[in-house]
């Protein structure tokens, strides 16, 4: 029997604010085992918790960037469990009335993986095992979390990726979240299921906890999925269960039974009272989230001409898709900027890492100065290329390298005594050239442009060179 | 109706320990908890929203950084101390 497999995925990610949910202490990574702690984050009796606003504006525009709706009256619930990295014993989360509901996330294929909800709480505490007994680190707990929830629509490790992939792009890209994977300030629960092909009923799921990287979570998918298979093709069945993926096995293993939602015992938090979001405050959040980036590499195809994969390169990073744009202003060859971009700039940038900073030495502006020098025929393609690296090295503008006199370009006296020293110099060349290699024409148009230091036509010194050897 | 059973569960979700002798008085005691606690459904059809009787809502703070507290004050509460970190035995 064939089988498919269904996938949801629950998605935390770390907010972005200075400060933590319920407290003024630092969200700063890393520091000093808990020195980012204050008697709130640490659940001592008698303190106060006290709602980030920022928070609530970053988790709505987390849920307008993904086609959600956004409740006007919301609250947060406490979400009981006993485990040390929770010092309260519960964790702040909300329940039954989350900020953000039925949105979707759509992939390359043009389909929508829904999104059931995406809510906010607070993250737990670092514990680390060791010599038996287990550290415990706050500096972590109560930061700001939103939990992105979505529908069992998930049909294979591709589609997975490719969701993944399109979240961590559209944070960034509205600025909420870093969400580095490798930092855990993005983590995934991988929810996963088979069922035989055609069949619409739900399988058993089991839950993969904490996936902390895109390749694993691929490897555990089909890992988990195969498992499944094989024990439903044994006669056996699949247990509910939460798992854990070990990277150096590739295998799953058994965490813990899943429990019920009642063991939690959710209920309001009475500590904090409604969150109340009016239509205008969210409108107004609505203005403030950037094109994004899938609308934006759209509108470069059509505006600009680009094509699809080019577009898709620069607009995946905000920055360098802000730096594109303000270069192309007025410019009559977008193109050209966009290829300086991906060619001579890209190379500078090697990791996705370099590329989301976009640290480089040149203004926008600088630029589009010297992409206009190629518009109006004053700089020939290469002499700009060579330009813009010394641009690059040192930030400095096009005209501490191309003088005046570079620009005039060459009157065709000049064109034909380079012309002419081109033949001279290069007898073999014009011998090999007439024996039928055309290449060698190529060599001197080469000899010509060395010598004019880039200034020369290359289609105006070929047109000359022929005619001086025809 | 709560039960022997009911009281048991909840205890060890909240990691009480409650001995067998008590268990009668406890259930009892929960029982009537609950009783007192259903009251409140026979105002309820009145449309009050029992969880935000204040009617308050949006108690926000601004998102500026305070200075945490000193690690040993914020330990000093603590059984156990190693390396700066709070220590608890381990559980799974």
């Amino acid at each position: 029997m064939k089988y498919e497999m269904v996938a949801g995925f629950e998605t935390h990610i770390e907010l972005a604010t200075n400060t933590k949910i319920f407290c003024s202490c630092t969200t700063q990574f890393g520091g000093d085992p808990n020195t980012h702690c204050c008697p709130i984050c640490i659940g001592l009796p008698g303190t106060l918790p006290k709602l980030n606003k920022q928070v609530i504006k970053y988790a709505i525009m987390a849920g307008l960037a993904t086609n959600c709706e956004i409740a006007n009256i919301s609250k947060m619930d406490r979400k009981n469990y006993c485990y040390p990295d929770l010092p309260k014993a519960y964790q702040i989360s909300q329940y039954d009335k989350p900020l953000c509901e039925h949105g979707y996330v759509q992939l390359s294929s043009g389909k929508k993986i829904r999104l059931t909800r995406i809510h906010i709480e607070e993250d737990a505490g670092k514990l680390i095992h060791k010599r038996g007994d287990t550290y415990v680190d706050y500096n972590r707990g109560g930061v700001p979390l939103i939990e992105i929830v979505s529908e069992p629509d998930i049909r294979s490790v591709e589609e997975a990726k490719e969701y993944v992939e399109k979240l961590q792009q559209i944070m960034r890209f509205i600025g909420i979240s870093d969400c580095k994977m490798q930092e855990g300030s993005m983590r995934c629960d991988v929810n996963i299921s088979v069922r035989p092909e055609g069949s619409d009923k739900l399988g058993t799921r089991t839950e993969i906890k904490n996936m902390n990287s895109i390749t694993f979570i691929g490897r555990a998918m089909e890992y988990e999925f195969q498992r499944q298979v094989d024990l439903i093709e044994s006669g056996g069945q699949v247990e509910q269960q939460t798992l854990r993926y070990d990277d150096a096995t590739n295998t799953t293993s058994s965490m813990r039974g899943k429990e019920d939602a009642n063991d939690y015992r959710y209920f309001r938090d009475p500590d904090l009272v409604t969150i109340s979001v009016t239509d205008e405050e969210i409108d107004e959040l609505r203005k403030q989230i950037p094109e994004l980036l899938f609308q934006k590499a759209e509108r470069y195809v059509q505006q600009f001409g680009m094509n699809e994969k080019d577009a898709a390169n620069i607009s995946k990073y905000r920055r360098i898709a802000e730096f594109f744009e303000e270069a192309s202003e007025g410019v009559k060859t977008p193109k050209n900027v966009s290829n300086f971009i991906i060619g001579q700039i890209f190379r500078r940038l090697e990791t996705e890492d370099d590329k989301e900073k976009f640290d480089i030495s040149i203004t926008a502006q600088q630029l589009r100065e010297l992409v206009k020098l190629i518009d109006d025929g004053k700089v020939k393609n290469n002499l700009a290329k060579s330009t813009l690296e010394k641009m690059l090295d040192t930030g400095k503008s096009v005209t501490e390298f191309i003088t005046e006199s570079d620009m005039a370009g060459m009157d065709e006296g000049m064109l034909a005594e380079l012309c002419k020293k081109a033949v001279e110099a290069n007898p073999k060349a014009v011998s090999d050239y007439k024996a039928g290699k055309v290449k060698a024409l190529k060599s001197m148009v080469g000899f010509v442009m060395k010598e004019s230091r880039g200034k020369a036509d290359a289609s105006a010194a070929e047109a000359k060179i022929l005619e001086l050897i025809g | 109706m709560v039960t022997h059973e009911d009281v048991i569960a909840i205890a060890r979700l909240s990691k009480l320990y409650i001995p067998e002798e008590e268990l009668d008085a406890m259930t009892k005691a929960m029982d009537d908890i609950i009783k007192f606690a259903d009251t409140i459904n026979n105002a309820s059809e009145k449309g009050v929203e029992f969880d935000n009787i204040n009617n308050l809502s949006n108690a926000f703070r601004e998102d500026e950084v305070v200075p945490s507290y000193d690690r040993e004050e914020i330990l000093s509460n603590a059984n156990d101390i190693d390396e700066g970190h709070f220590l608890v035995r381990k559980r799974v």
